[in-house]
């Protein structure tokens, strides 16, 4: 797709022309410092503490891995569900744009927890009743996976507040630049891939970081619908300890680390993607 | 002289009282370049628009190189036969000159992307920038963003060019390099409709001259009548406002 003429990210001349304060100064700026003091105190605590610190790591380490894959299973399927949503949202079709828009005012007005507690448990009785109706032996015997009804109650959830952000990307893109698209002889389909998304993404790049950012700590209520992430191997611990502030300060400190971590990321990949107006 | 856009009765309509165009017919013949005047608010850029449904219009028909603007096929059978240049140049922002002249000759004329380069590099050779072919849109002047814009419609192969106010937005330094590859657009025979108020241009380019005012064509002549010796009084003042 990209043509083989050698166009370096950041030529020389673009350097000069990046306004006073907003260069980068390095790679890495400060505010790694404050990731590299989290880690650091969480490796202090493990190391000269064990007992408790050491052995909760060690309880908790499969959690990290669920609650690391929850979010970004999710995320990836939010970015597809929100990329659909936020061009259903501004179709010229009204019934497609009725409804994107009835799926995001239904599902923003009721808190993901609820959300949650819906798919894990009311969706699969409501699968049973239509088996039983239909006499389908399939969906009687229908069980419900925890992690997976996780993933999908996460991702129609944050799917809405995505929609949000890439409509308000797309619109963001002053109007001459479909025009001109569409002048040339390109499709409404070829002229969003090939010049409005390509600018939308960088517009859209630092809510959606928070989006996954906050995907990440909403990934612990799921620990209310079986899913044995981080947060809920916390409380396993603590049940059989009884250590509340070892534990919930050790899995603050993972979720912590995680999140800073995500944020600077984030930081960075939007510096890579700026481009002049 | 064989017509290459006919445009018969058009009307526009915005919201739903005010009337942009208000039956507006027109002709064009291949190579012919048309200069289109008329104070702010006078359908004259409506009318370029419609010209390849950039505008919709409620009535009348518009017939471009003998397709007539109804399907969305046709629709983009003609955008892509009609190139088009606008008053804020609206190059593609995260693209490269270079890349913005590649972009739809790869996406609409599925050119490979060595031929889509050697015409794009021509192209801005020929427009007198070949050296920014490499910089970004906000890098560059107006006068050359336009160039570069100008030089993206005619990668297309072009049979007809529209301009509106192609240099209302530049600094006026700037305008005479974009005024020079229009008049070799000319000279070479495009079919051009140009919506401008640069009246050297329209006397060194074009054949006929157009005034519009208040959706409707008011008066057209040779540039040299239509500017100098004007027969209607609505015309008469617009000009008189405009060269005083």
């Amino acid at each position: 797709m990209k043509p083989k003429v050698p166009v370096p990210l950041a030529p020389p001349e673009r350097e000069l022309m990046r306004i006073p304060g907003a260069e980068p100064s390095s790679r890495i700026d400060s505010w790694w410092g404050l990731v590299l003091g989290i880690i650091a105190l969480t490796i202090l605590l493990v190391v000269f503490s064990p007992d408790p610190y050491r052995r909760i790591v060690l309880f908790v380490r499969d959690g990290i891995a669920i609650t690391l894959t929850l979010t970004v299973v999710s995320f990836f399927l939010v970015l597809f569900v929100g990329l659909l949503g936020g061009l259903g949202r501004i179709s010229k079709n009204k019934a497609i744009r009725g409804v994107t828009t009835l799926y995001v005012e239904l599902v923003r007005g009721i808190p993901l927890l609820v959300q949650l507690l819906y798919w894990y448990y009311a969706f699969p009785s409501i699968v049973h009743s239509v088996g039983k109706a239909l006499d389908v032996p399939a969906l009687e015997n229908y069980r419900a996976n925890a992690v997976a009804m996780a993933v999908l109650g996460m991702t129609f959830c944050y799917g809405a507040y995505m929609t949000e952000i890439y409509r308000a990307g797309i619109q963001s893109i002053p109007k001459g630049q479909l025009e001109a698209a569409r002048s040339l002889g390109m499709s409404y389909v070829q002229a969003m891939r090939h010049v409005i998304l390509p600018q939308a993404v960088r517009v859209i790049l630092p809510p959606v970081g928070n989006e996954f950012i906050s995907l990440l700590k909403d990934s612990s209520l799921a620990s209310v619908v079986a899913v044995t992430e981080l947060t809920r191997r916390g409380r396993e611990f603590m049940a059989a300890t009884y250590m509340p502030i070892e534990t919930w300060t050790m899995v603050g400190l993972l979720y912590l680390i995680m999140t800073l971590f995500s944020s600077r990321l984030v930081a960075w990949s939007e510096r890579r993607m700026q481009f002049e107006r | 002289m064989e017509p290459i856009i006919q445009i018969r009765d058009i009307h526009k309509y915005f919201s739903h009282n005010v009337h942009a165009l208000r039956g507006v017919s027109l002709t064009v013949e291949k190579g012919e370049v048309v200069v289109v005047i008329g104070p702010s608010g006078s359908g004259k850029s409506t009318l370029l628009r419609c010209i390849n449904r950039l505008e919709e219009y409620d009535r009348g028909t518009i017939v471009v190189d003998g397709i007539p603007l109804d399907t969305a096929a046709n629709i983009n059978a003609v955008r892509a036969e009609v190139g088009m240049v606008f008053q804020q140049f609206n190059l593609f922002a995260h693209l490269t000159a270079l890349q913005n002249v590649m972009l739809a000759q790869r996406v609409v004329r599925k050119r490979p992307p060595a031929d889509a380069r050697r015409v794009a590099m021509d192209l801005l050779a020929k427009v007198g920038i070949p050296e920014k072919a490499d910089s970004y849109p906000a890098q560059i002047s107006g006068g050359q963003q336009q160039r570069v814009a100008i030089a993206r419609a005619l990668a297309m192969n072009p049979k007809i060019m529209l301009f509106d106010e192609p240099t209302s937005a530049l600094d006026p330094e700037m305008i005479k390099e974009v005024l020079d590859v229009m008049l070799a657009l000319a000279q070479e025979g495009m079919t051009m409709v140009v919506v401008s108020h640069e009246m050297g241009f329209a006397r060194a380019a074009a054949r006929r001259a157009i005034f519009m005012d208040e959706g409707s064509i008011v008066e057209e002549s040779t540039p040299e009548k239509l500017f100098s010796t004007p027969s209607h009084e609505r015309t008469k003042l617009f000009l008189s406002k405009v060269l005083q």
